[in-house]
């Protein structure tokens, strides 16, 4: 019996890849929450959760006590799914459902097209233990789907969480709900374009679409970062934006609206929320390692040097596969850090900032880097120093730019008198901002602010 | 009413140099706080000022360093007892007529003692009532009714934290070492 024809071996390396990918991805996802909370304490000079262990209440288990408090994903998860599912009276039944399952399936799909491990050479022909099946095998591609157009499918994929947001939303019949998801798809939608114009600038050194190409580009050459670092902080900034990420997390900011899109939810069907925006961030961190830190590929030649060294594109070896996968991971992890670093350090933007900053800056900018590195590149000006060089000079561009353009705002605060007041104290008054306290620290700077009066 | 415009000051915003300006440098600053922070305080670290609550007190520590300061820690209610070991109390009712939040209830009867007249028969205090003024402790003429530092008392009821006389007596027993009166 003949097998069908759809069963190859990059099939089969596709279905293991998304299987064991997708489980990692969801723990990933809650694994983020808890590494969130745990560098947001250590930040902010807290602990952090260090109680929840893995000994569920055995004594038996006791000795996973603790744990640094790895258990807690379980506990919030398990809280998350026992509470009471409640949609609010009026709200639209079918898409209040739907709305937390269109949020989520983007965030999970966008990882098909990044090529883990590379390439893995199998011979020609394949004979299936058990069923004798003979199928072609050949080199597979690690990852979920081997697509020729796998940086537009991550472009269409990110553009689709939007709807889940904008859907959750308007289901759930409040003001305060269709409010940030309104703020949520106005800001995505404005930073998809200049993502699109990065990701082009990046298409435009690489000359192809294939994840797989722009590594064996990058690890020939020079990771895209260094040719194209604007481009990189550019994509990077979206990102943060795509996945509703501070300082662009307008869509449930805490202090301002009430919660945001998913006021309404409750359950785990708010659950898949936070578990989406993860999944976006880890999805989004893959990429842009994928993009711009070269993939699985290390400059170092650490492992063996030349171009069989267990890290080229060349090598399709299994020991080969999994050291790449897991330098990827690493570098996908780095970059999460970094994301969950940005949210403890930046404030949010104001809403009208968001837009600004991507309106009058991101977006001109991309802009100006795609014409110049598509002149350069039809010039033949491909090197890695051309690029860094036009990147440098677009960046003193843009810094001289800057103060003929017109200053927006320009109204000065306007301030009633106060008694202590940092800001407006009264007359003749001087108010002592310095740290009165032996605890307070260099970087906090206004710890009391005492009146002290002067004749 | 209207802000008077010479009341008003103007106060132009700072004015931001070209790398303030650029946003990215300043944000790199940020980081580098952030993670000097993270570094410092990784794992209870230097920075670190949490109290592990269960394991460590606050009362295990000198109040300098952030410890319970016993002596006027305002936790749950005792009675205070004499020398010969009675109630202090002598029933005069001016806690519960001062207690602002109604939680102190007292039968008062005939003493049995010849050195006072009244003693509390009953005493209940509703610990989940209380909302830990003080006011009983000042009113009291003869210092009987006191707060002491105990702060972690936990029920399984409302009715197990309305405190009677007898455990008020206990509480009295549990704290008097290191609240002496």
């Amino acid at each position: 019996m003949d097998a069908p024809s759809f069963l190859t071996a990059q099939f089969i390396a596709s279905v293991v890849v998304i299987l064991i990918v997708v489980h990692m991805l969801l723990g990933a996802a809650g694994m983020s929450i808890y590494f969130e909370r745990k560098i947001s304490a250590y930040i902010q000079d807290r602990i952090g959760p260090n109680r929840v262990g893995f000994d569920f209440g055995q004594p038996w288990l006791s000795f996973l006590k603790g744990m640094w408090g790895l258990g807690q994903f379980l506990a919030d998860g398990l809280k998350m799914l026992l509470k009471e599912e409640y949609s609010p009276k009026g709200a639209d039944r079918a898409l209040f459902n739907l709305a937390p399952m269109v949020v989520v399936i983007p965030a999970l799909i966008g990882f098909a097209v990044i090529p883990w491990g590379g390439v893995l050479s199998l011979p020609e022909t394949i004979t299936l233990p058990l069923i004798g099946w003979t199928i072609p095998g050949g080199d597979v591609l690690i990852a979920g789907a081997n697509v020729n157009v796998g940086i537009i499918y991550i472009l269409a994929v990110a553009s689709l969480g939007v709807y889940g947001i904008v859907l959750a939303g308007w289901a759930s019949n409040n003001k305060y709900a269709f409010l940030g998801s309104l703020r949520a798809s106005a800001q995505m939608i404005s930073y998809e374009i200049p993502l699109g114009l990065s990701l082009l600038t990046a298409l435009l050194m690489v000359g192809s679409l294939m994840p797989e190409e722009m590594i064996r580009h990058q690890s020939s050459e020079a990771w895209l970062i260094l040719s194209q670092p604007l481009a990189a902080i550019i994509v990077f900034i979206c990102f943060l934006a795509e996945a509703n990420r501070t300082p662009f997390d307008n869509a449930e900011c805490e202090q301002e609206l009430v919660a945001g899109f998913h006021t309404e939810y409750s359950s785990m069907r708010f659950g898949l929320f936070p578990l989406s925006e993860y999944a976006h961030v880890a999805a989004g961190s893959a990429i842009f390692t994928l993009l711009f830190l070269g993939g699985y590929h290390l400059p170092l030649g650490l492992i063996g040097a030349g171009e069989g060294h267990l890290l080229s594109p060349e090598n399709t070896s299994i020991p080969a596969m999994l050291a790449k996968f897991h330098v990827f991971i690493f570098k996908t992890l780095a970059i999460i850090f970094l994301v969950i670093l940005v949210r403890w350090t930046i404030p949010r933007l104001r809403f009208d900032q968001v837009m600004q900053s991507a309106w009058n800056t991101v977006i001109p900018l991309a802009i100006v880097i795609v014409v110049v590195t598509a002149v350069m590149i039809h010039l033949g000006y491909r090197s890695t120093g051309a690029m860094l060089l036009a990147n440098a000079g677009i960046t003193v561009f843009a810094l001289g730019l800057l103060p003929i353009l017109p200053r927006r705002g320009g109204a000065n605060n306007r301030k009633v008198r106060l008694a202590g007041s940092r800001f407006s104290p009264l007359e003749g008054e001087t108010v002592r901002t310095s740290p009165v306290s032996a605890f307070a620290r260099e970087d906090r700077p206004v710890e009391s602010t005492l009146p002290v009066h002067s004749g | 009413m209207a802000i008077d415009p010479k009341d008003i000051v103007e106060l132009p915003a700072p004015v931001m140099t070209r790398a303030e300006a650029a946003y990215l440098p300043e944000v790199i600053k940020g980081f580098g706080t952030t993670l000097r922070h993270f570094v410092t305080s990784f794992g209870q670290g230097r920075t670190s000022r949490t109290i592990q609550y269960p394991e460590q007190r606050r009362d295990d520590y000198p109040v300098v360093e952030g410890g319970l300061e016993t002596r006027n820690f305002r936790g749950v209610h005792r009675l205070n007892r004499d020398e010969n070991g009675r109630v202090k109390c002598v029933a005069c009712m001016m806690c519960p007529t001062l207690c602002p939040a109604n939680c102190i209830h007292i039968e008062a009867a005939e003493s049995p003692w010849d050195d006072r007249e009244k003693y509390p028969k009953k005493f209940e205090i509703d610990e989940l009532r209380c909302i830990y003024c003080g006011m009983c402790e000042e009113a009291c003429p003869v210092d009987a009714i006191e707060l002491t530092p105990m702060y972690d008392v936990v029920g399984l009821s409302r009715q197990e934290m309305v405190f009677d006389k007898d455990k008020l007596l206990s509480v009295y027993d549990a704290t008097i070492d290191r609240k002496p009166m």
